[in-house]
């Protein structure tokens, strides 16, 4: 089993449809979150949070998923955020493609791109040369590179060869394929199968195949773009019929749509017909179906015996996986629906699917709150406002209390970082929160006593209101302790700054766990301790407990995190210009709450 | 290396992280792709992060063990800090070459490497095995056979047949026979005694296919060319086997 590693997951206010119809109604940071002067978490604990609610899953991400709007002081996450596209391109070729293109080709890349098949590696364009000739040996260098190409997989040697593909230049590989269908015969545009119907030969021929038959269903073999393009024409012809569109609704035609018929048709099928008398009903019944291949009629073969015995010779193994099945393209030159491939041996190269370069917008106030450079080579970003920078961030570690240093002796544990949680014994975890900002914040913290969930630990925090540095220039600080007395003296113990020099003898061995006190503090990270007194997972399945789920052994802790801060009032802001110019030293209080989970540990099964 | 045939177009290979193109997985098997982030993942779909950390996985070239009798052909080339050890005899036919740190170990019974074989760095050909066999032959390559870096092919009977290509990493357990042209891809593990046929390629975690591309000539003239390269570039040191 794979060693726990501590977790925090941040919960996105989106999540909370109270808090965003609040925060829709007001850009005002603090009306955002409940109000800061109703006592906090005792007042919040009928609404609070359990990680292990089925909704919980889809509202915690860790820190690095999530953005933040500096507009709306708020966090906000890939569900929420809204995201537009700024490039498409090429995974392989680095292409970008200019989204008209994208309307006229599709969502693939056009050039020589392309996947295997069978296990979507990288196809690569290889000539395939012929035969060595006995007479060649001597100077194998001198063969050139001219013959038909292939494509070929270098990792499970797959070819295009396999499915009778051959190119005839190594550019432009996408057209090229558009045009052959597999086995290599070419696919007729809609001009060459109209030439070809005035060839005698053809026709003789068709008519040979016809009274071979016995019937006169005989039908071309239509892939399915001309077959759709067949279909679309004849319809079309069909409503620019005036034989069809004058009838017993023309009247309203005067209403002013622009295709009465159309309108008419639409008309009767809604009334089914029982609106009209009978000679009306007759012809609107005028509107034919498509009668030949030429206007897009395709039998369905039914006879599935090719395929059958096929399968009886390749066995399962020859036949392609729905993967394999879902990757392949539409529309590239394929035959009827009702021949679709269904074996391996049957399959296209994958033209490149496009990807994409994505900006994102907040929900609320509409501004872009990560924007990547739109050239394709660069990965850099113009905007990027990731909630690592904005909220502090919290890193978990076992704390072990050496033997008799701590004031809980009886609990002392050697902790080994990912061993399981002893039930009922109490366990002690050193929170480190890391401001990220410019500003001093005070952080208050708030835990429901007991988790939710079947098997409720008990949860202390030891020290749930404290202030974290601002996190000034790292130099800054370096400067300051070489200059101070003692290097150690930012290992400070306690509220008491003062306290720090005596303290720091001792170094954080003798450290004793307090209520109300600081473990550690450093330039712009608090550390304080969190203890917790894990469950027993025993189960009484005879009283009908049902068995442990999925990680339900795991102590997750729900935290609800309000950290405040004084920043400059915004000058930045579009508006705010002038009236912060007045007041430029003037300070606003800002305010941020939002709820996180803490993954501890695993609690031992009993 | 082994490309026989020279791609015409060299697809710009994508290094950026945010378009990193995917590692040729198999679509028929069940696969974690990295999706789009879903918010927390319980622990069966959190995705494994591999340490960073580069482990070395070279064994420490030192000659141990007792010096095997050698029967080499005099077109042969082999780095003189291959690693030869074992009891029994091993025979190296023509114009093979032997990388540097290869290891040829005959302990569990006679190697026999065909003509114009290839075995790269810090392959194992004569892996002694969890069975601890001891056979008549331990290990057959036959001809134009190659052995990719790390591959490590466990003595017992088991065969490699001719044109065949063991990749980087692959695993040949004791007495399996792999047929002639195969390609076993980086990674594949052929489990003990099994049989594999002729031109298959084995890939993705133990899929099978069938070989069509019909180059086995060519892939034979690519390997001549191969090593025409090599004797150049390794110096060949024969004698200090003997
Ligand atoms: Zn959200
Ligand atoms: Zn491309
Ligand atoms: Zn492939
Ligand atoms: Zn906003």
């Amino acid at each position: 089993m794979a060693a726990f590693v501590p977790y925090t997951y941040f919960q996105c206010p989106c999540s909370d449809s109270s808090t965003l119809a609040q925060s829709s109604g007001s850009n005002s940071p603090s009306s955002a979150h409940p109000d800061p002067d109703d006592g906090g978490i005792d007042d919040d604990s009928d609404r609070a949070f359990d990680p292990r609610a089925p909704r919980s899953n889809y509202s915690l991400y860790p820190l690095e998923y999530l953005l933040y709007c500096e507009d709306c002081h708020q966090i906000r996450c890939p569900r929420c955020v809204a995201e537009e596209i700024v490039t498409y391109y090429c995974p392989n070729c680095l292409f970008e493609v200019p989204s008209s293109n994208l309307k006229s080709e599709g969502n693939r890349c056009t050039r020589s791109c392309f996947q295997c098949p069978i296990c979507i590696g990288p196809l690569a364009v290889t000539s395939i040369e012929t035969k060595p000739d006995p007479n060649l040996l001597a100077a194998p260098d001198s063969a050139s590179h001219s013959g038909p190409y292939a494509l070929t997989c270098s990792y499970c040697n797959w070819t295009s060869t396999e499915v009778g593909i051959k190119f005839e230049k190594p550019n432009s590989i996408h057209a090229q394929l558009a045009k052959l269908r597999n086995g290599g015969t070419s696919r007729l545009t809609a001009k060459e199968r109209k030439e070809r119907r005035k060839d005698p030969a053809y026709t003789s021929q068709r008519a040979a195949a016809g009274s071979e038959r016995e019937s006169s269903d005989w039908q071309e073999d239509l892939d399915l773009e001309t077959q759709f393009a067949n279909l679309k024409l004849f319809y079309q012809s069909q409503l620019a019929d005036p034989n069809s569109a004058d009838h017993g609704l023309s009247s309203l035609g005067d209403l002013g749509f622009s295709s009465p018929s159309s309108l008419s048709r639409i008309m009767s099928i809604y009334t089914g017909g029982s609106l009209h008398d009978k000679k009306a009903k007759s012809r609107v019944g005028a509107m034919r179906e498509a009668l030949e291949s030429d206007e897009g009629l395709q039998l369905a073969d039914l006879d599935e015996s090719a395929a059958i015995s096929r399968l009886r010779q390749e066995g399962y193994d020859g036949t392609a996986s729905t993967e394999q099945l879902l990757e392949q393209p539409p529309n590239l030159g394929e035959e009827h629906l009702h021949g679709r491939a269904r074996f391996t041996a049957e399959l296209r190269p994958i033209p490149y699917l496009l990807r994409t370069k994505r900006s994102k917008r907040c929900p609320v106030c509409r501004h872009i709150i990560s924007k990547p450079e739109a050239k394709m080579q660069t990965t850099r970003f113009r905007i990027r406002l990731v909630a690592g920078s904005y909220i502090p961030s919290i890193a978990i570690r076992p704390l072990s209390l050496s033997g008799a240093g701590g004031s809980f002796s009886s609990s002392s544990t050697t902790t080994v970082p990912g061993a399981p949680l002893e039930p009922l014994k109490p366990a002690h975890f050193l929170l480190t929160f890391k401001n990220p900002i410019f500003e001093t914040v005070k952080v208050t913290l708030g835990t429901p006593a007991r988790t939710p969930g079947r098997f409720a630990s008990k949860v202390t925090v030891l020290c749930p209101v404290f202030e974290i540095g601002a996190n000034t220039d790292v130099w800054d600080e370096a400067l300051k302790d070489s200059s101070g007395s003692d290097r150690d003296g930012r290992r400070r113990r306690g509220k008491g700054d003062e306290g720090g020099g005596g303290g720091s003898g001792g170094g954080g061995l003798t450290n004793q766990i307090e209520v109300g006190k600081i473990w550690e503090r450093g330039r712009n990270w608090v550390s304080i301790v969190v203890e917790v007194m894990p469950a027993s997972l025993h189960l009484r399945e005879d009283e009908g407990d049902l068995p442990l789920r999925e990680e339900e052994d795991v102590l997750e802790i729900p935290m609800f995190v309000r950290v405040e801060w004084e920043a400059d009032v915004g000058g930045d802001e579009v508006g705010s210009a002038a009236h912060g110019r007045d007041s430029k030293e003037a300070r606003e209080k800002r305010e941020l709450a939002y709820w996180c989970v803490l993954g501890l540990g695993k609690i031992r099964r009993s | 290396m082994t490309s026989y045939c020279r791609p015409a177009i060299l697809s710009p290979k994508v290094q950026q992280g945010e378009s990193k193109q995917s590692f040729p997985h198999c679509i028929k098997q069940p696969c974690s792709f990295p999706k789009i982030p879903q918010g927390r993942l319980l622990k069966s779909q959190r995705k494994i992060t591999m340490s960073s950390k580069r482990h070395s996985i070279v064994p420490p070239v030192s000659q141990s063990g007792p010096k095997p009798p050698v029967q080499f052909s005099s077109s042969i080339t082999i780095s003189d800090s291959a690693l030869l050890t074992g009891t029994n005899l091993i025979a190296i036919s023509s114009e093979s070459v032997i990388h540097p740190r290869a290891k040829l170990d005959s302990l569990a019974g006679r190697i026999n490497i065909g003509r114009r074989c290839v075995v790269h760095e810090r392959s194992v050909v004569g892996a002694v095995g969890t069975s601890g066999r001891i056979t008549e032959a331990a290990v057959t390559l036959g001809d134009y056979v190659t052995v990719e870096v790390g591959a490590s092919i466990e003595a017992g009977d088991t065969v490699i047949g001719d044109g065949t290509t063991v990749g980087v990493g692959a695993k040949v357990g004791a007495g399996a026979v792999i047929g002639k042209h195969c390609t076993l891809t980086p990674h594949t593990e052929i489990a003990a005694g099994e049989v594999v046929p002729d031109f298959t390629v084995v890939y993705s975690n133990g899929l099978r296919r069938p070989d069509r591309r019909g180059i086995a000539e060519l892939k034979n003239k690519g390997q001549i060319r191969q090593i025409d390269v090599l004797r150049r570039m390794i110096p060949s040191n024969p004698a200090k086997f003997d």
